[in-house]
Parts: C-alpha cells; structure tokens; sequence
C-alpha cells in the first residue's frame, strides 16, 4: 500500500476548523484547586468552549514566583483519563494538561468509548470526532499561550500525533515532542498490527469493507505527515525498533516532510532512561534544569 | 538498596475476618451474568462479548469477555482474567482468546461502563473515602475482581481448575488481591509493577501520580494521617501476602518512579508461596516489558495450558 494523499482541500479544511473556533468564545472559567495545588505551584481546573460548541476541560498549573515561565502542553492520550500535571514539570513551567471532548472531566454530554472513539465518525471527515478533537487540543494551546506568565518564553507540546498537529497549527510552540504514533501512515500501520487502538481500525474495514476509501481519505486529513512541515519548532521524534511501526526506516517520510527540524531518539526500552532522556531535551529546548526520576534506583 | 526497604505497614488483627466476612457478603449475591454479542469485535478466530455481572452495594459490573470459536479452538478453556490499571481502560483480550484462553478484561466499578452508580474519578478513587475501611473505594473495587473469577466459574467452555490473573500496576496489585482472596480458584498470577503496595511508605518515596493524590490529600488534612494509615492497612497488599497460594511471578522495574521498587520487595519478602520476581534496571513503571513480555506469556502458559499455544498458534 502506498502512502496516503494529502486531500486536495487539506488546507481548506483546516482552516474552516480554525474560522469556527476563532468565532467561538472561550469563555474561560478559571478554578483553584486548594487540593492539587502544592509548595511550589498553583493549580487550576480550567473549562473552556471548543467548536460544536463543547465544553472541555484543562489542568492549568503555575509556578510560584513572579516568572515569567516557559510553557508546556501536554496534549490528550487515548483513554478515557489524563493524569494531573507532574509534579517535577510543575516547578519548572505554567503546564496544561488537556482533556479533549469525551474524556473525563470533559464527558458530558458526550462520553468517548474505548474501544470506539477512534472510528466515530470515521467515514466522513466533516463528521470525524477528531475533527473536534483537534480543535480542542488548539483552543487549549491558544489558552495557555496568552497567559501573561508565559510571554516571550519558550513554549513546548508534548504527546502522540495531536501534538504535531498543534504545533504544525500554532507556530508559537518552539519545541515538540512527539512520541507515539496513531494516525501516521494509518491505513498502511493497521494490517500490520493486532494491538488496539490501530486494531479498532482493522475490525471496522473488516466489518464495512465497502468503506475502505472513504476511511482512508478521512484519516489523511489527520495524519502527522501532512502537517509536519508546518512545525516550525524542534521536533523528538520516537524512533523504535527497526522493522517495528515506529522503525526509521518507516518514519523516514515524516523526518524528510519536518524539514530538518527533527531529530530521532531511539527508545532503549528502559522506562526511566527514557523519561530521563526525553525529560532533559524538553528542558534543554525551554532553558530550563532536567529533572531525572532516575534518582530511586540511583539511591541504591 | 531498594531490596534493603523494611515497610511500614502493619497487618490488622482483624484482616481475614474483614475479608473472609466480605466474602461471604459477596457469596450471597446472584451474579447475574448476562453476554452481549460484538461482532464489530469478532473475527473467525475470537468471539468477543461485553459481559455484566452483580457485585456488592447492587453495583452492576462490566466486562470485556473473548474466547475462541470451537471451530478454531474445541473447548474446555483455561481462564484468564486480565485486571486494569489504575487509569487504562480494560483490556479487550482478543489476543489472548487467540492463543487459546478464555479471556475476561475485567471493569472494576469507577471504570468506564461500569461507573453509572460508583464514579469517583482519577484521580479520586485512591484517597474516596480513604479515612474508613468501611466506605473505602477499594472495599468494593477489590470484590468486583473477585467476582469475576465467579463469573469464568459459570462458563461451561472454561475449566475452572485452570484459572488464571494478570495485570500491571493496579492490575498487579488486583491480580494479588484476587490471587489472595479467591485462593480456591486461582491457579497463578502475573503482576507487574505492583501498586497498592506499602501505600504510605510508597506516597513517601514518589511525587507521581496517583501515590501523589495521597500527598496531596495529606497536606490538606494532615490531622488525617494516623487514620488514613490504619484504613490502608486493611487494603494494602503485602497484607493479603501471606493468602496467595498460587505459583506468582512479580515483575518490577528498579527505577520506577510510580510504585517504587522499595515496596515490591517488601511485598514479595511477605509472600510464602511460590515466587518468581524478575528486577529490570533503568526501567520504571514499565517493569521492563519489553524484555519480560514473553516471560509473562510462557508462566501464564506454563500452569494453564492453553491449547492454541500447545499447539504452536
């Protein structure tokens, strides 16, 4: 199978997504959280309008102090729940953690499945959930970016392909770091995998098989590798094991489209080295100190 | 050292009578089960089912049920209960129903689809109603796996003498808690990065989520401690321990900045079954997966005998 095309109105499309939001009030509502907050920060829960309109919801952390700060977005995972920003991160940057339409926190009136959320809507892109999942993940980014304790620092996004699409949309965004692949190259991914969520899309062609095309065509509206020579920051690209989904050699049309700006970090699959590692390039690229979780087993 | 941790928990005099009489509270209640086909799910190979039983305070439980087609694989089916992490979704066990065993992804209540009458969140269900052993999230929680082991129980495709649990993190932590409660039924169990485990000295060590929501809890209500400790030593696993008769095998990461390496070993130093614990350095709170995956798979294989992989699927 060879690459999915970028769709002839991919430029179009998105910008009428970021037309509905710029016409959309986000009515922030701003709440402190007495017990999330801790020595060295503040925090807040954070609600705000994203197109339908829909209501989401932020983690909004802030460092003590007078700042400025440099800002870090850490985009939605799949699953129904986000973990609260960490605590390391917490001292260091004004943090968001976002959770998008259907996620706790944010699932009402609308709670995602899982499995299912990946294929709703699928086959038809002005109704695909990510549609508006995206657009979350952009009004949250705008938030974050105009709080006055992150001007004219470095900002960074953080997680799967919803941070490239972020940061390919919102060009403030100086650093990204993307480490696990969903939409990229999907229809190509799914056949050879049985591990959900690529698997839900692998039971859907098999259940609609006369819906192959038009499936595909949805997801190339959200495939990073369209998007990627829109990031105009550094990118970390997760590079696993060769021959593996996020092997180089498959990755190597998504470093070419990122135009030079990225550079890949092979996993070692040692959890903490890995944190450790990706910890220390976001804290380099925002001018900050690393802060390794290491320190337990080094304590031995 | 990790190893040299000495943990601060205490066993209750009263333990087993709280779980014993628990148990037999659950006993009581009709399971109910009910099966819904999802053929969107299936395949020629796996059948797969959202599953419901009954579990304490009239709180419906669900479940993701796989098994293999007897034209793929005749039954019986050794059982696996595969139970979740703190915030993943269960697992929809297709794979494992592919290798021969007949697979629950078990949905405690507060998870997705099992939340309408419990929903406390995450985070939200480690401190709800963390000041009493009566009320606390995990009373429940912990039964609701078990209940699942009824549920496999009533299957006429699976052999009950082969019944197996599997899990990491809160998994691991419920694959002991069920290995110990459920003792009857168990034939073995895989935890991973076992949570739940030395609660207090564990909130001590991290600043990770979710031992973090205890920090934060206690530095809201530090008056609370005392109480809170003694609530947690009736939940905590090293005190479930000394029950777990079925051959375990723990796997942990040293640098595991989730569910700290120091109380795993406090752990398995309490367990007086047999146990197999397997350290990976420089992993975290992954336990050294990529390595112990197909260790997991052949100790799972190794004491329930599922046909697909005796016969080399």
């Amino acid at each position: 199978m060879s690459i999915n095309p970028r769709p002839e109105d991919f430029s179009a499309y998105w910008q009428a997504v970021d037309d509905e939001l710029a016409g959309i009030d986000p009515a922030v509502e701003l709440e402190h959280s007495p017990l999330r907050s801790n020595e060295y920060s503040t925090m807040y829960f954070a609600r705000l309008t994203s197109i339908g309109p829909y209501r989401i919801f932020a983690y909004l952390s802030i460092p003590h102090g007078d700042g400025p700060f440099p800002a870090l977005l850490q985009t939605p995972r799949y699953g129904s729940v986000n973990n609260p920003p960490h605590f390391d991160d917490r001292q260091r940057y004004v943090v968001m953690t976002l959770m998008h339409r259907g996620q706790r926190l944010a699932d009402k009136p609308y709670a995602a499945a899982y499995p299912g959320l990946l294929t709703e809507g699928i086959e038809d892109p002005a109704t695909f959930i990510y549609r508006g999942i995206v657009a979350d993940c952009l009004r949250g980014a705008e938030y974050l970016l105009s709080r006055p304790e992150v001007q004219g620092q470095p900002a960074a996004v953080v997680g799967d392909d919803l941070a490239v699409l972020t940061a390919a949309r919102r060009s403030r965004f100086t650093a990204v770091h993307y480490n696990l692949f969903t939409f990229y190259r999907m229809m190509e991914a799914a056949p050879r995998t049985a591990a959900y969520p690529l698997e839900e899309i692998n039971e859907y062609i098999a259940f609609h098989p006369d819906v192959v095309d038009r499936v595909a065509r949805t997801v190339a509206y959200v495939d990073p590798l369209h998007h990627a020579s829109e990031v105009r920051g550094k990118v970390l690209v997760n590079v696993g094991d060769p021959g593996s989904l996020s092997g180089l050699e498959f990755l190597e049309p998504l470093m070419q489209a990122f135009g030079g700006n990225a550079e890949p970090y092979v996993v070692s699959h040692e959890g903490g080295t890995d944190h450790d590692a990706a910890d220390a390039w976001i804290a380099s690229q925002l001018g900050s100190v690393p802060k390794p979780r290491l320190w337990l087993e080094a304590m031995g | 050292m990790a190893a040299d941790h000495v943990t601060s928990v205490r066993k209750p005099d009263d333990f087993d009578a709280f779980w014993d009489d628990l148990l037999a509270q659950a006993a009581e209640i009709p399971l109910n089960p009910t099966l819904d086909p999802i053929p969107l799910r299936s395949n020629d190979q796996v059948e797969t089912f959202e599953i419901h039983y009954d579990s304490l305070d009239g709180v419906r439980i669900a479940g993701w049920y796989c098994r293999p087609r007897e034209s793929y694989i005749p039954p019986p089916y050794p059982a696996l209960l595969q139970v979740p992490g703190y915030i993943s979704e269960p697992t929809l066990p297709k794979s494992w129903a592919k290798l021969g065993y007949a697979a629950v992804g078990v949905a405690p209540r507060g998870k997705l689809r099992s939340n309408a009458q419990f929903n406390p969140g995450y985070p939200g269900l480690l401190t709800h109603n963390i000041v009493d052993k009566e009320t606390y999230s995990y009373r429940a929680f912990f039964i609701d796996a078990c209940r699942a082991v009824d549920f496999v129980q009533s299957r006429p495709e699976v052999d009950a003498s082969r019944i197996g649990v599997q899990g990491g993190s809160q998994g691991g932590a419920l694959t002991l808690t069920t290995a110990a409660l459920r003792n009857d039924a168990i034939t073995c169990g895989a935890a991973g990065a076992p949570y739940l485990t030395g609660f207090m000295d564990a909130a001590s060590l991290t600043h990770s989520q979710p031992y973090e929501e205890m920090n934060e809890y206690l530095r809201l209500y530090p008056e609370r401690e005392e109480q809170v400790r003694r609530t947690l030593d009736y939940f905590d696993c090293i005190n479930f321990a000394s029950r777990i008769t079925a051959p375990m095998l723990v796997t942990v990461g040293l640098g595991d900045d989730v569910c700290p390496p120091e109380t795993a070993f406090d752990l398995v130093r309490a367990m007086s079954g047999p146990v197999e614990m397997v350290t990976s350095p420089r992993c975290g709170h992954d336990a050294g997966i990529y390595w112990t995956q197909s260790r997991i798979e052949s100790f799972l294989a190794e004491h329930l005998r599922p046909a697909g992989i005796e016969a080399g699927r």
